[in-house]
């Protein structure tokens, strides 16, 4: 509740602005949207009193007299609004279960679903737009020199067990994996943040090393109930709450959790948007995607996101169930080792001179090399056939959806065998020896006589990655290469990949986020071998020095950062670390008895609350 | 038998040891480390994961793992690293994904596998015997034939391509059908209110359809066993002098002739503990039944090692208790056999 002086300073503002308002021009006329209502007129009856002067029988007293007169009047009847049903359960399909419901322990996807329905935060996503905006509080502030945020904390939001929620929950959470010692992958969301000042239950401040554009989106995990742990962080790691999460805020309550079955949240009556009309939300572990399928089918779940493309024939028949397609934030690609994957190196020394020790990929430096393939590959064919249609090209590395960044200028690299050859020929690597495969003859990194032979590795068990890899193998032998193509399982296909032994590979990257920023793929001092993401090798010291200024620019302003990426782009484009392949885009199906959703590109689940079964 | 049985303890030690090395060396040269597999973000900063990855203590080389695993890392005085016990002081570590108690995430599951692969390995003997005695009984014929080239079929199909086809029959292309189906997976039917069905009949066509996919590999294997042992046991001299002590059939085959076939179930009996607790692994991932197997499946898939090693002890502790107690369990029913 606002202070009273709060109150008074509220409507001196409110004067001051009428004032100012009312002497500027007046306004053209808007069409308003007017929902016209039923006029219903009936005649109902009605007690009315009134006064009357009444002789009074035998005297000649004039009396004033109340009388109660029974009158039919009519009058206007306003329609009942139908109220929106009450209760119900939304059943909703995944394939891996949950494995920890603490939103700072966490990384894994189907965790975040879950907690993300308990624990509120700082800030989200907008469902439509992707912007962040804020969630808990009512907004944030930046100082001049873009090291300070200053965050507002909402009032009137309470955990479920009647403590109010306030900016120390939030202050917490973070300094939790500032000082607690917590074996956390979520430690480098606090990488950059110097301290942390509660200035008092509404406001916190958040101070940061150095100017970070980036920053925001990282102080968007959902926020821990203070009063529920110890103040030094001890008792967070191997607290029952995180299986167990009993005192949360959002819309829903935690009932139970079957490991590798289910888990079921009920409605939270006091959910500071208003009591969600579902009675709750089962969460659903199911083994593959043939028994998902049968189950949307059959109606025992109602919601399935991300279902493979080849079922969205057979959904799109089904009378009962909804799809809503939409583009993800992320991209799938071939990436090349531009080092020499049998002895990966970083490309920095300790003290941020370049590595003198790191090799050079024997036929992927030659950027012409990498142009063939690009070429070679029929990306159009692979849309269309191995994700039916669901997908659109990309040239660079950002994506369309992120206007201010995204570069719409580069040429596609349409599909030529004819180029592509050419530019092998160009690159020294021709077939002498008539069995189908180049070798070099004065190429520029490889001694002579050295087959054009490359290894693909992606992760078994996608199939579209999978069927990606033999079209690859197909395309590029056509025009004389020797690609020897092995499917990895995850865990295995992860430490190759980051540990730079691979010559192709085809991976995608999700969550991307809105900001453009690539520093974790690109950056010179992200080629550490088993440790960080830059595992193509790729060095280019003027794409560091711009990432690195887009990064910290001070004021972060959009038309500040957006050139800057531009050229990036540009410069990756030439480059060509990636053949980029393109931007999928996914499939969310859904029962249709679920009314009130409204699904967004970023989010579906954004109004749960609002959610009701027909 | 005291002596007997320390001796087989003694012995235990160094086989524990051996079989833990091995698997622990195994399973850290795999490429991957969990760290990995949960930061697969290229936002998170290579000097995060490396923090993370000593934090947990698999930044060492193999050996000082091992030893952290076994004793502990006090010796080690490294204030940044998770302090362990070691397993000899019975702390099994925090699953490096959940980060909970490894032993407390067994707990909760040994339940359902040992319903599981108790209810297999029942209908195993309870078919297994009765056929294989029948069989011997009447040899050659045609019951005989039947369930040998059935036993000989059970053995040879493997137990995930039966659990998928029964699947893909019974309970998806039933449903489509529109005839009635066996449920796909699961231990029970979550109703609309996503309570736990408690109806028998609904935990029953849960639990059948894998306990029967399971228990093929046992009544093969009983029936089998039973019928080369009943084969053997009838042509005894002690057998000719009960028929000729005028006792009924039935009384010879059931009272003389059976109690000294069941001898060798018994030693079978180590290897059966060992697989009513591991050997569901496969079928639990596929009909999603939430016990052990499921865990120690995804735990590899993810490199949890605290999970993967704790997994392995308990194998490794089934097998010797095991053995040790089917020897044992010998040498009380066979009187010829001498323990020492």
């Amino acid at each position: 509740m606002l202070t009273r002086n709060k109150w008074a300073s509220f409507f001196a503002l409110l004067g001051i602005a009428s004032l100012i308002l009312s002497a500027c021009a007046t306004p053209t006329p808007q069409v308003i949207e007017k929902v016209v209502t039923q006029v219903v007129k009936e005649t109902v009856v009605q007690r009315e009193t009134v006064k009357e002067t009444i002789v009074v029988e035998g005297t000649p007293q004039v009396v004033e007299k109340e009388v109660t007169k029974i009158v039919e009047v009519e009058k206007v009847v306003t329609p009942t609004p139908t109220a929106i049903p009450q209760g119900g359960f939304v059943t909703e399909v995944s394939f891996a279960d949950a494995k920890v419901l603490n939103p700072i322990l966490s990384t894994d996807n189907p965790s975040s679903i879950v907690h993300d329905l308990l624990f509120g935060a700082a800030l989200q996503n907008d469902p439509f737009t992707g912007e962040l905006v804020p969630d808990l509080t009512e907004g944030w502030e930046v100082s001049e020199d873009g090291l300070t945020y200053t965050f507002k904390v909402r009032d009137g939001v309470y955990w479920s067990d009647g403590t109010p929620v306030t900016a120390k929950d939030f202050a917490f959470t973070y300094e939790a994996l500032m000082y607690g010692e917590l074996d956390s992958p979520r430690l480098s969301n606090v990488e950059y943040i110097e301290e942390i000042n509660l200035i008092d239950d509404t406001t916190v401040d958040f101070v940061f090393s150095e100017v970070n554009c980036t920053a925001l989106p990282d102080l968007g995990l959902g926020w821990l109930p203070a009063h529920m742990y110890s103040p030094d962080f001890s008792d967070i790691m191997e607290n029952d709450l995180n299986t167990n999460p009993t005192v949360t805020n959002g819309p829903f309550l935690f009932r139970e959790w079957v490991k590798d079955d289910h888990i079921t949240l009920v409605r939270n009556p006091d959910y500071w948007r208003g009591a969600p009309h579902l009675e709750g939300w089962i969460f659903k572990v199911v083994p593959n995607a043939t028994v998902g399928v049968q189950q949307l089918k059959t109606s025992e779940v109602d919601v399935y996101d991300g279902i493979e493309p080849k079922y969205l024939v057979e959904m799109e028949l089904q009378e009962h169930l909804n799809l809503f397609k939409y583009f993800d934030d992320g991209y799938t690609f071939i990436g090349f080792q531009m080092g020499d994957p049998d002895d990966p190196q970083p490309r920095l020394n300790e003290d941020g001179s370049v590595n003198e020790a790191h090799g050079v990929h024997r036929i992927l430096s030659d950027v012409r090399v990498r142009y063939a393939i690009t070429y070679a590959v029929d990306r159009n064919a692979i849309i269309s056939k191995v994700r039916f249609g669901q997908g659109a090209p990309l040239e660079a590395d950002v994506l369309p959806a992120i206007e201010w960044a995204y570069n719409d200028e580069l040429e596609p690299r349409e599909y030529d065998l004819e180029k592509a050859a050419a530019l092998l020929e160009e690159a020294g690597w021709a077939d002498e020896d008539g069995d189908g495969v180049r070798e070099c003859h004065g190429c520029l990194y490889a001694e002579e006589g050295t087959p054009l032979k490359l290894n693909l590795i992606t992760n078994a068990g996608n199939e579209t990655r999978e069927s990606i890899c033999l079209i690859l193998q197909d395309q590029l032998g056509e025009i004389g290469f020797e690609v020897e193509f092995e499917p990895m399982e995850w865990n295995a296909f992860v430490g190759t990949l980051v540990g730079q032994a691979f010559d192709m590979c085809v991976v995608g990257w999700t969550d991307m986020g809105t900001d453009p920023d690539d520093e974790g793929t690109f950056a010179s001092q992200n080629d550490l071998p088993d440790a960080a993401f830059n595992f193509n090798s790729y060095y280019n010291p003027e794409v560091d020095e711009l990432l690195k200024q887009a990064k910290t620019m001070p004021g972060c302003a959009v038309e500040d950062r957006g050139p800057l990426y531009r050229r990036v782009q540009e410069i990756i484009y030439e480059d060509a670390p990636y053949t980029f392949l393109y931007v999928p885009r996914s499939i969310l199906v859904y029962n249709k008895r679920i009314g009130g959703l409204d699904p967004g590109p970023w989010k579906f689940r954004h109004n749960i609350h609002e959610w009701y079964i027909e | 038998m005291t002596r007997y049985v320390i001796r087989r303890l003694l012995q235990a030690i160094p086989t524990f040891l051996g079989i833990t090395i091995l698997t622990f060396v195994i399973v850290y040269s795999a490429p991957g480390d969990p760290v990995l597999q949960q930061t697969f973000d290229p936002r998170i900063s290579g000097v995060a994961r490396e923090e993370l990855r000593h934090r947990l203590g698999i930044d060492q080389p193999v050996m000082i793992q091992y030893l952290n695993w076994l004793i502990g890392n006090g010796w080690q005085k490294d204030p940044d690293v998770l302090p362990r016990r070691g397993i000899l002081r019975g702390d099994f570590g925090n699953s490096l994904i959940e980060k909970r108690s490894v032993l407390e995430m067994i707990g909760e599951r040994v339940g359902a596998t040992l319903l599981l692969t108790g209810t297999a390995t029942l209908i195993g003997y309870l078919l297994g015997v009765p056929i294989g005695v029948y069989a011997a009984v009447r040899r050659g014929g045609i019951f005989d034939n039947a369930s040998r080239v059935t036993a000989v079929l059970f053995n040879a199909i493997p137990g995930f391509w039966l659990s998928l086809v029964v699947i893909l029959l019974f309970a998806v292309k039933f449903r489509e059908w529109n005839l009635p189906a066996i449920p796909s997976g699961g231990m029970y039917t979550l109703t609309a209110s996503g309570e736990k069905t408690l109806h028998l009949g609904d935990r029953l066509i849960h639990l059948l359809p894998p306990a029967l996919v399971l228990a093929t590999a046992p009544i093969a294997n009983t029936s089998r066993l039973m019928r080369t042992q009943v084969l053997e046991v009838i042509h005894q001299d002690y057998i000719r002098t009960a028929r000729a002590k005028g006792l009924s059939e039935r009384a010879v085959n059931f009272v003389h002739a059976l109690r000294n076939a069941l001898i060798p179930l018994a030693t079978v009996l180590g290897p059966t503990i060992t697989g009513l607790l591991g050997g569901a692994v496969i079928t639990e991932t596929i009909w999603s039944w939430p016990g052990m197997g499921r865990l120690f499946v995804n735990a590899n898939f993810q490199r949890d090692y605290p999970v993967i090693m704790a997994g392995f002890v308990i194998g490794a502790v089934g097998v010797i208790v095991g053995n040790l107690l089917s020897d044992i369990l010998y040498g009380f029913i066979d009187p010829r056999v001498r323990l020492e």
